[in-house]
Order: C-alpha cells, then sequence, then structure tokens
C-alpha cells in the first residue's frame, strides 16, 4: 500500500470533496485559517502512509480508548488507519514471540523513519522493574525503540508529563519520555486522554508537510495547545463581565456563566477542548456545567483542589478595558476568599501557573 | 442521538438577552467590510465561528438577524454539511456535521459560490469512468 493517500481514499468511495470538508473542519480545529484547508488538502491528498509503532507502558489504556472509541466510523479513523499502524499491543491480536518477531523486523526495515507513539509513563525505581513487558523494562524497550524512530508522540499526561504515576509520593520514580529520550524530536500530546482529534491533526500534519508541527516550550503542538481553554471558551464573555457562577445549583450555573470560581483551571490550561470538543463534537467539561481540570497541564494531580479557584486571574485581559477592569476585580475577590480559607498568605504571585494553585 | 432529542427544562423565565455575549454585533461590521471586498476584488473569504467565543445564544442571534436568502445546500459527505445563503447574498452560513449529527465547525463564507458547492476535477473523473462503464455495459 504505498499509494498516495488520496488514492487510497478513492479506492474507499471518499470523494474529493468529502475529503475538501474533512481538511476544513480539520483546518477550523487546528486553528489554521479558513483558506488553509484547500493547502492541506492538495498536500495531504499526495502523502503517502508512515510506518507506525506504539509501545504502551505506565498507562491505564485510556489514551488508546480515546483514540479508537473516537466517533467511528469517521474520516480521521481512516486517515488513522490509513498510517501503517505496525505494533500496538493492545489492539494487535499477534502475541508472544512471533509479536516481538514482528516489532524488530519493522524496526530493522523502517529504521530512521517510523514514527514512534509511547503512552503511559516510565518508571525508573528498582531499576525500571515496576513494569515490565515480556521480561524487559519499559525504560530498556524505549531506548531500544527510540534509537530508529524518526520522531517519537507522547500520547497522553503519562508519557508527555509523567501524569498520575508521577503524583506524589511518585511511588514507582515514573518519569516522561522527554526526560529520558534528548536526541529525537518529540511531539508531547498531554490530555488525560487526549482529544482523538489532535492525534490525528498531528498525523495529519505529519503527512501534509512531512515534518512535525511547531511546539510550544513544553512540547506541545501550538495549533491546538497554543490557547488556553478559558480564552477559547464560549463562556469566557461571562468572566469578561464579572458574572460568575458561584455554586454547581445557583442561578449563575443555570444561565451558565463562568465557572472561574468553582475552580475552573481553564485560564491556566492549554488544550483545544474548547473548540473541538468531546465525543464527537457533542460537549466539553464547561459546556456541560464543570470547570477544567487542567489534565493536560504538568503534574495536574498535584496542582491543589479542583475546586479551589485559581488565586488570581491569569493574564486579565487583552479585550476591552472596562470588561478587563470588571473581570480583574472578581478575579481579586476570589483571591481574597481563597486566601482566607487557607489562613494565610501567600506571598506575591509573579505568574499564574498550575502550581500556584492554593492547595 | 442529537442533543435536541433530550428534554430539557429551562427553569425560570429567560430574559430576551439570556445567553448573550455582546460578541455577535461586531461580527455584522466584519462581514461587510468582508462582502464589500467581495464586491470591489472579487476576493472571497470565511470567518470561522467555532473559533470565536460566541454562547449558543449568540449563535441563534447571528443567524436570525442574517436570515434566510434564496439557495440552500445539502452535502451529503461523512454526515451533512448545509450551505445556506442569507439574506445577504453572497453571504453564506455552512455548517459542517459529523455522521452522528454533531456539529463540527461552522463558517459565515463570503463568496459568490461555496466552493464545496462545486463538483472537484477528481470526483467529475471518476464519475467519467463510471460512464464510460455504464455504456460499455449496453
Amino acid at each position: 500500500m504505498q499509494g498516495p493517500l488520496i488514492e487510497l481514499l478513492a479506492r474507499q468511495g471518499i470523494t474529493r470533496r468529502t475529503f475538501l470538508k474533512y481538511c476544513a473542519t480539520l483546518a477550523s480545529m487546528m486553528a489554521l485559517p479558513p483558506s488553509a484547508g484547500r493547502a492541506m488538502a492538495e498536500a495531504m491528498a499526495a502523502a503517502r502512509r508512515p510506518s507506525v509503532i506504539w509501545l504502551p507502558f505506565q498507562e491505564c489504556t485510556g489514551c488508546t480508548e480515546s483514540i479508537t472509541r473516537s466517533h467511528s466510523p469517521s474520516i480521521e479513523g481512516m486517515i488513522f488507519d490509513l498510517i501503517s499502524l505496525d505494533y500496538q499491543e493492545t489492539l494487535m491480536a499477534a502475541a508472544g514471540h512471533q509479536a516481538e518477531e514482528v516489532l524488530h523486523r519493522i524496526m530493522k526495515e523502517n529504521h530512521g523513519k517510523y514514527v514512534l507513539i509511547v503512552d503511559g509513563s516510565i518508571p525508573l525505581g528498582l531499576d525500571g522493574a515496576y513494569s515490565c513487558i515480556g521480561g524487559r523494562s519499559n525504560v530498556d524497550i524505549l531506548k531500544e525503540t527510540a534509537a530508529g524512530a524518526a520522531a517519537i508522540v507522547a500520547m497522553g499526561s503519562c508519557a508527555s508529563f509523567g501524569g498520575i504515576p508521577r503524583a506524589n509520593p511518585n511511588p514507582t520514580g515514573a518519569v516522561s519520555v522527554s526526560d529520558l529520550v534528548k536526541d529525537k524530536p518529540i511531539v508531547n500530546i498531554p490530555g488525560c486522554p487526549p482529544i482523538p482529534v489532535v492525534m490525528t491533526g498531528v498525523l495529519a500534519h505529519y503527512l501534509t508537510f512531512g515534518s512535525l508541527p511547531e511546539l510550544d516550550a513544553k512540547g506541545r503542538p501550538k495549533a491546538f495547545y497554543g490557547e488556553t481553554i478559558h480564552d477559547r471558551c464560549y463562556r469566557r464573555p461571562f468572566y469578561d463581565q464579572g458574572k460568575f457562577a458561584k455554586t454547581f445549583d445557583d442561578e449563575g450555573a443555570r444561565k451558565g456563566w463562568c465557572l472561574f470560581e468553582l475552580g475552573c483551571k481553564g485560564p491556566v490550561t492549554y488544550n483545544a477542548c474548547a473548540t473541538v470538543k468531546w465525543n464527537g463534537g457533542t460537549s466539553w467539561p464547561v459546556e456541560s456545567g464543570h470547570g477544567c481540570l487542567g489534565c493536560s497541564e504538568p503534574d495536574f494531580w498535584d496542582a491543589g483542589g479542583f475546586y479551589k479557584a485559581l488565586s488570581m486571574p491569569a493574564d486579565p485581559l487583552k479585550l476591552g478595558a472596562a470588561a478587563a477592569v470588571a473581570g480583574a476585580a472578581a478575579g481579586v475577590a476570589v483571591s481574597f476568599a481563597n486566601r482566607a480559607k487557607k489562613g494565610a498568605a501567600k506571598a506575591s504571585h509573579e505568574k499564574t501557573t498550575l502550581a500556584d494553585l492554593e492547595k | 442521538m442529537s442533543l435536541d432529542a433530550i428534554p430539557i427544562h429551562v427553569v425560570g423565565a429567560a430574559s430576551a438577552d439570556a445567553g448573550l455575549s455582546g460578541n455577535a454585533p461586531p461580527l455584522l461590521r466584519e462581514l461587510l467590510d468582508r462582502v464589500q471586498c467581495l464586491l470591489d476584488h472579487g476576493e472571497s473569504s470565511s470567518i470561522d465561528l467555532t473559533a470565536l467565543p460566541l454562547t449558543p445564544a449568540d449563535l441563534d442571534w447571528l443567524r436570525e438577524k442574517l436570515g434566510r436568502g434564496e439557495v440552500g445546500v445539502m452535502l451529503d459527505a461523512h454526515g451533512e454539511s448545509s450551505l445556506d445563503e442569507t439574506a445577504c447574498p453572497g453571504v453564506w452560513w455552512v455548517t459542517h456535521r459529523n455522521e452522528q449529527g454533531a456539529t463540527l465547525a461552522q463558517f459565515l463564507e463570503v463568496t459568490f459560490v461555496p466552493e464545496l458547492v462545486r463538483a472537484q476535477v477528481e470526483d467529475v473523473k471518476i464519475g467519467s469512468e463510471y460512464l464510460e462503464l455504464l455504456i460499455a455495459q449496453h
């Protein structure tokens, strides 16, 4: 199966028009200008499918669930089928020595060309004995597989940042992929789990441009993690107007006002939930009336209570000055409320990050 | 199943501007600018509504203000897409849905004919092969 992508799609009865529609929605999800859809379609149509090896380490399989249960049969699913997913322990039928033989053959045949997807963190405690596959520790397997990879995709918060296994007190000594592999391009796709279309978006980018997308300081693709949940939130205008829900069942909650005071981590969380949404575009946490947990940020599990408001408004508004004052004032009020709860005022905050959340 | 199928009981009377953020009206001005651009230079453009902080009420407001035009196109391509001309000719409300009916993306396109409406050359070629096949069978 070495033909260009568009020929494979055509064989499946997918018209060019359908493909254009897909690229238009993908461009929208990737926060690209609407005109980019056409350019993407041209480039991606001619792309060829790369070999992909997917390794699960210290993980819960939630990331695999998220990807494989994305509203199938969708065209994203087809794009995903159209990569050559050569090794995925959870999905493949092969097992035992045969499976390992396949893995090593693929690694040899495609040396320097395959894409490695990793989900789960890698435990280093007790020489990696906390998580072994076929008698080999995760850290050994990762180092061997990474050596021949063209690029590595760290799927989910565990592979990206250590995630929940790394939560205090980190009994297994869990670390992220980027803690171990230093000489390969790595894309972090954090989230617990990550949004399926971000995965296909990164693959689409790789197919389109033959390179990895532009990354932010935490190694995340800017197209999906370039803006905070807060900045793209449809409830953002209520934050600007100082309209907040105070409890989960008050009038403000019913009217769909901002969930900042109920602990929403949207202002410090970079992810695409607000625009891409979940369950095939049905809804997302804030639309369902619950604040963001910040699951795509490092150490979100240890970052203080999910229901504690952020200690101060992050980057209070680039919008209208009057609105900014209202929003900032409300944020300050919350800040004082939280401090009272805590009993002692924290010293000055220079920059609000998840780590600054008050416990 | 679409969200409409879930019965939602609104508690308390909603006022006329409930849920409106005030972010929709400025879009009318932007549309005017783009329509002028279409008229003067023939330049098509589009606004990605999904990317803007608009509440569902804002979108309803905008949709209602722009009204319905003479042309509505339904595209059945891995989920339905509707490309409806608004009461302002040249301004199209484009909604892409997946197979479950959930909205994937919404655009306001300012153009004489949206590109997705045109038959694509590659598809026409496949169509011509099909015609040849039909002829060969008779």
